[in-house]
Parts: C-alpha cells; structure tokens; sequence
C-alpha cells in the first residue's frame, strides 16, 4: 500500500486482488430495510433450500407404479408431452429460493427469492479489505431477496375475496381471522354448530383466546354457552339490525338474508341448518308474520293435491321452521315479560338441549333467537298485549300463525302453545278453538299424510306454491304404516329412516326411536339394495 | 433434501464491512484472467475535503482483451475507471458463502455500494462499438439449401421400408412356442419389472405367439380394459406380491 503525500488530498492506494482458487461461492442477502434486520443480533440461524418445488418424478415409480411398459413409458410420456409443447422446467437446486430462521423456532423467518437477471450483464464483486489493506475481490454468485414469513395467519385468496365482497356489511373486522380458524379446526372434527356462535361470542368478548382453547363437547355446549352466546347474539343484533331490515326487507329470499347477516357469526354449516327458518321476525311488521302464517296455512291446505312425497319431504322443513318459530316465539313472549334474553336462551336452551339431542337445533334456535332480539327491539309495539307466556314451556304453536289481531293472537297462541305441548307429549286429538288450532289438529293425527281436516275456523289461507309447503304435523308417529310408506316410495337407509322420525316429533327418545324402529323393521322385512355402498330398504307393493 | 445448515455467524458478529461493486462484464471478464496472486489492478481512494474520490486502475497486462468475436485486433480494455460511490439506503444487504460441503456462513453486511465506470476516452468507445457489432448479429441465419425439397416420388416396385421388413420377417421366421412353464416363467419374471404391459410388448418379450400368450395370461393374469392403465395385462393378486402393494 503505497500512500502520496504531498497533495492537497490525500489518496491512498490499494491493491485489488481477485484470488483465482475460489471454493466459496459468495451470495448476496439482501433485505428490506423497513423490516430493520441487525444480523448482529442474531444468535443462531438456520439456512436451507426450499424444496417445495420439486416434483418428484421417480418418487411414484415404485414397483407398483412402475407400471407402464418396459418399452419407453418415460419416452412416450417425453413424446406426449412434446406434442402438446409443454415444458418443464428442469429442478435446479441453485435457483430454488432459501428458508432463513433465526434464534430457533420461535424466531423470525425470512424466505429468500433469487432474483433473475443479476448476473446478465454486469457483475457484481464483493470487495472486502483484507489485513494487509489490500482489497480481494470476489465475484457474487447469486442474488437472493429475503422477506419476512408471515407466522400469523391470512386469509387464502378466496377468502379475501369473499371477505372483500362483505366489507360494506362488516363492522367487526377481528372476528374475520377467528371465522377462518374455527372454520378450520371445525373441519377437522367436524362439528359445524358451534363455529359461529362461538366466534362471534369469543371476539365480542375480546378475550383474545383462541376458539379451540374453549371447544367443548356438544350438549355442554348448548348448556355453558348458553350464556355467550345470548349476549354475543344480542349484541351482534345490535350491530346490524339496520343492514338486517334494510336487506331483510329488500329480498323475498329471507332464508337466506337470515344467513348471510348471521354469517358474521356463523360459519358455513349443513344446508339443512337454515331450512326450516323464518325470517319472519327479521322483518319489522305483523305483517310479515302473517304472510308466513298466510304462508303456512297455505301448505297446509294444499296437503290434498300435492302427493305423500312433497309430504314427507316438506315435513323436515317445515318442522324446523316450526322449531325456530316455537323458539322465537316463546322468547318474544317473554320479552314482553322483560324478562333478560340471557335468561330466556338459558332456558330456551336448557329445553332445547333438553329434548333434543342435536346442537343443530339449537344452533337454529340461537339464531332465531338473535333474530328475534332485533325484532324485539325494534318492534315492542306492534307486539302489544303481554304475552308473558310465563312458562318456559317449549311452545308447540307456530308464532307465526295467521293471526291479524294481535291481541287475539296472543290468547289463540297461547292457547295453542299449551295445546301443542300436550299433542306433543302425547297422541291427541286436537281441539278446535283457535284458528291456531287448526294447525294442532293435524299434528297429532297426521303422519304425514295429507288428510288434513279443513280449517275449524274457516278460514281459508293461501299456501305458497313452494315445495316446502307442510301439511304441517309437528307431531309424527313412528309406526309401521308410516315406514312402510316410505320404504314404498323410494329405499331409504336407516339413517334416513330415522331422520324421518325425528325424536322431537315423535316424542320418544333417540333409543327408543331406535328400538321401534328396528322392531318396524323386522316386521316389515324390507327388501335390500346397495346403493353407493350404503344399505338401503325398500318395500314393493 | 439438504438438512439444515446452521449458518455461522462470526461475520455478522465482527460487523465486518464489505463493499458491494458493480462492475462491467468486460472488465469481470479481465478479472477472470488474471494471473499468479490474482492482481488486478489499483484502487485508489482520494479522501478530498468534501468528497472521497474513488478510482479504480486495471494492470496493464490485462488490459488485452481477446476473442471478442472475429475483430480481436487492438482494442483495449480502458484502465482507468472511476468508482461511484451510492448508498446502502433502502436494502440491508448481507454477504453468505457457501462451500461445495453446503457450509453456509455469513460474512459481513454491505456497508458501501459502488459502481466501477470506465473513462470514457478512445480505446473503450472502440470496445463498445465491436460489442454492438456482436450482438447485434442475428442468432438466426438463413442459408440456401443444396437439395430442395419436393413432394414428387417415383413409383417404387416396392419401397426400401417394406423391403427391410419382409426380410426381416423372413429371417426370423414364425414364433414357435415354448414350453408351458418356461413362458410362465418368462412372464413372471417380465411382470417383476413391471406390473402392467400391453400384449403387444409381451409379444416382444417372450417371442410367443399371441394366442398361445393370450392363453396363458388369462390364466395367471388379468386384463384391464378401464382405468389408468389402458389395454394392459397384469397378473392376478394371487401371483404377485409388490413391495408398495404390502405396504399399502
């Protein structure tokens, strides 16, 4: 190093070397600086390709897969291919992209992207300045741009689409992530119910714990979160009972507006979830109400026409819907009591778990219920006439039912609710007091059969021309005759048999559905088909 | 799939400060020649008051620069060159090695960033001008052809191909078949290899004729005639006992 003195400026002069023999391969690592990266801080890191790229062509030749033809399997594929001009890229190790940890698992990741074109045409030479103040140069083999990995989770793409299109509605951005997690650990077991209700609960409640932390089995679900889930479903009411109106309103499809302004809270679920449901109480008028009671007597009228098969079909449904509007009616009934909604869930709850087994009601009834709080809050007035119902008795009327006056709704549905509750328990004939009851009649003596006594009070209601029109029972026997008929019509597996005869409408137990199923069975001796490797029954006439 | 290297930190630790120089090809080029030590020229760092000049001489001995396509003549690489110096700025660059042994180790961070700029005088203007000449080149020639092409044939009595096969064909004569059991034999150690084939490659393998084959692989095989693996032979679950199978 040989320094000039002697000028105003002082240079000094170094010598530049560029040793030949070189086993390393120098790289550059190149990171945002917005990510303030101190590599001196590092106490460990961890660095290895990233081989997720890779396809592994012979990894699926095994003795097994080794399965075309001696005579150029590989070189008719290489043909095909040609043919059709697709061309894969060959897997070189030296471009795959680097995986950096840093300070263990726990520690920052960063992966590292090579990026094309560094070396094309100019080099780039790290000079480093060695003890004896000569440089040595050596040139840089590849340059590789490293990004922090994001450990939290996001959102896939058609999430964030989907997400994208909601964003008008959604005022709660934090539960979106939680959405998505339950979502996927609900795949895993399985258990869609309580998805939403806990997500929206969790959040709300800005516990910040993770949804799995509170997982708990099902039917202590519908029990302990009974609680959670009234005021989360209170207070996503709150939230958007305007977007609800607004759009309840605006749409015939009020199924399926319930479902998307539940879907907040709730995640995507079995169609059957939502089938049965009312939207009624979403919308803000009587009126409302009364079409769908105008709707219901409607089915039930056009029982006659329409053939057993829409009959046992629409049951299902319009079971459910009848569940949801019993919920949904006992609740309003007891608002009007000013009694809490907390307490009233519980106790919707405690009935709901009580007789039925499935978290699916109850999740339909958590939803109604939420639904209904809006109304509630929205609609006291039109309600009128305390219809404290008292009881926590599980009504069997269909709050819905056409009733114009709503004074004199509140006495027929009480009326029928206590009514209901007795078919239900037992296999009654119904009474006729109420244009409610016309409903109770067919309850207890249908099994789906579309013999339905005309209207006692003569009234006479449309019925949508939907496919979902009931003939109304709440109340189904299991009897011989009834499976018979089903079995007569298509063959069903057990499974479907006792979907049919669903414990809340029989009134028996699920074992005891089971048992006089079986006995059914045996009786009948069903013909056997397989069909998709299931088992199903059928009877021929 | 490489297990992971642990990087070896001691240049991060030193915060060893390296410089990271773009340099023009020609001049990479020079470098890579170099001889002996690996001398390649001066650096010369003026510190003047307000700014540090960097400059930057190459040896004279490579300054010869060779093959630049056909024109090699005297065009000389330029020695001097001026080095512009930029910031590190918005990049935290950091330098890694890694050996042939995949020993990744991180040698120090960027401290400074350059960009070697030759003087612009006489001798690399022509350096220049020759390297355009050069790419500008097509890639793509056309050139005349000797023998055009043309689509009329003569009538051939019989055509070279069909010649070649006949007399193949006499040559090797008919299939005889074999024994029985050596032909099994043959086939199952063919279905060792390989689990499905078509007929026609059996054929091959075996030196049977077809029907006698076809006999004994309805006896010991299976025919697919869906699925994945077409029109193929396979032997029946009973004769064979493939590893992945077992496993499976």
């Amino acid at each position: 190093m040989t320094s000039l003195g002697g000028s105003s400026s002082s240079s000094t002069e170094y010598t530049v070397r560029v040793p030949k023999n070189n086993s390393k391969k120098y790289s550059i690592m190149a990171f945002n600086s917005g990510d303030k990266v101190n590599c001196s801080t590092w106490t460990q890191a961890r660095m290895e390709r990233d081989m997720s790229n890779r396809r592994m062509y012979g990894g699926e030749e095994t003795e097994e897969g080794a399965a075309g033809s001696e005579f150029g399997k590989k070189q008719r594929e290489e043909a095909r291919r040609k043919k059709f001009g697709i061309v894969t890229r060959e897997f070189k190790v030296e471009d795959q992209p680097w995986i950096l940890k840093i300070n263990g698992k726990a520690g920052k990741r960063f992966k590292g992207q090579k990026k094309g074109g560094v070396t094309e045409n100019a080099s780039y030479y790290i000079f480093t300045q060695c003890p004896d103040g000569a440089f040595e140069a050596f040139p840089v083999n590849g340059w590789y741009n490293f990004v922090p990995q994001a450990k939290h989770r996001t959102l896939t793409a058609e999430e964030a689409e989907e997400e994208w299109g909601r964003r008008n509605k959604v005022v709660n951005h934090f539960s979106i992530m939680l959405q998505r997690r339950l979502r996927e650990q609900e795949r895993g077991p399985d258990d869609e119910d309580e998805e939403g209700e806990k997500g929206g609960k969790k959040k709300k409640k800005k516990k910040g714990a993770r949804g799995g932390d509170l997982r708990i089995h099902d039917l202590e679900d519908d029990l302990e979160l009974s609680s959670d889930e009234s005021d989360s479903s209170r207070e996503e009411g709150d939230n958007k009972p305007k977007k609800k109106e607004s759009v309840a309103k605006g749409k015939g499809k009020k199924k399926k507006k319930k479902r998307g302004s539940d879907s907040e809270a709730n995640e995507d679920s079995d169609d059957g979830d939502y089938e049965g449901l009312e939207v009624d109480y979403m919308s803000d008028e009587s009126s409302s109400e009364e079409e769908a009671g105008e709707e219901k007597a409607k089915s039930n009228k056009e029982d006659g026409p329409k053939g057993i098969d829409e009959a046992s079909d629409t049951e299902d449904e319009s079971e459910e819907e009848k569940q949801n509007e019993e919920e949904g009616k006992e609740e309003e009934e007891e608002e009007e009591g000013k009694k809490t909604p907390v307490q009233m869930e519980k106790k919707k709850k405690r009935d709901s778990s009580g007789e039925s087994d499935t978290s699916e009601d109850s999740d339909i009834d958590g939803e109604a219920a939420s639904a209904l709080f809006m109304v509630k809050k929205r609609t006291p007035p039109k309600r009128g006439g305390g219809r404290g119902s008292g009881g926590s008795s599980r009504t069997g009327s269909r709050p819905g039912t056409p009733s114009i006056d709503s004074a004199s709704t509140s006495n027929t549905l009480r009326a029928a609710a206590s009514k209901l509750e007795q078919g239900k328990r037992q296999v009654l004939g119904g009474s006729s007091d109420s244009p409610a009851a016309k409903r109770l009649k067919m309850e207890p003596g249908s099994t789906a059969t579309t013999t339905q006594s005309p209207a006692p009070s003569g009234k006479s209601t449309p019925q949508p021309p939907s496919g979902k029109s009931t003939p109304s029972s709440s109340d189904v026997q299991l009897t011989e005759e009834a499976v018979r008929r089903y079995l007569i019509r298509k063959p069903m597996t057990t499974k479907d048999l006792l979907k049919k005869f669903q414990t809340k409408r029989t009134g028996l137990s699920s074992e005891q559905t089971v048992n006089v199923l079986a006995q059914i069975l045996k009786r009948l001796n069903p013909e056997r088909k397989n069909v998709n490797d299931k088992m199903h029954f059928y009877l021929t006439e | 799939m490489s297990e992971k290297s642990e990087v070896d930190l001691t240049g991060a630790k030193k915060n060893t400060g390296v410089w990271l120089v773009k340099v023009p090809k020609y001049l990479a080029q020079q470098w890579s020649k170099a001889s002996g030590k690996g001398e390649v020229g001066k650096l010369k760092i003026g510190k003047k008051p307000g700014k540090t000049d960097v400059s930057f001489t190459l040896n004279e001995d490579l300054t010869c620069l060779s093959a630049l396509g056909e024109k090699t003549e005297l065009v000389q690489a330029p020695q001097e060159h001026s080095m512009l110096m930029l910031s590190v700025g918005g990049q935290t660059l950091a330098v890694f090695t890694e050996t042939t042994a995949d020993e990744i180790s991180l040698e120090g961070m960027v401290v400074q960033r350059a960009e070697c700029r030759p003087a612009v005088n006489e001798s690399y203007v022509k350096l220049k001008k020759l390297q355009m000449e050069v790419s500008t080149k097509p890639k793509r020639l056309t050139e005349q052809i000797a023998r055009p092409v043309t689509n009329n044939f003569k009538p051939v009595s019989n055509h070279v191909a069909n010649v070649e096969y006949e007399k193949k064909k006499r040559t090797e004569g008919r299939m005889v078949r074999a024994d029985r059991q050596q032909v099994m034999d043959m086939l199952f150690s063919a279905f060792e290899k390989h689990q499905y084939y078509n007929i026609k490659h059996l054929v091959e393998v075996t030196k049977q004729p077809v029907t006698y084959l076809k006999e004994i692989l309805r006896e010991i095989g299976l025919y697919n005639a869906k699925g994945t693996h077409k029109s193929t032979w396979e032997l029946k679950p009973e004769y064979r006992h493939y590893h992945g199978e077992e496993a499976n």
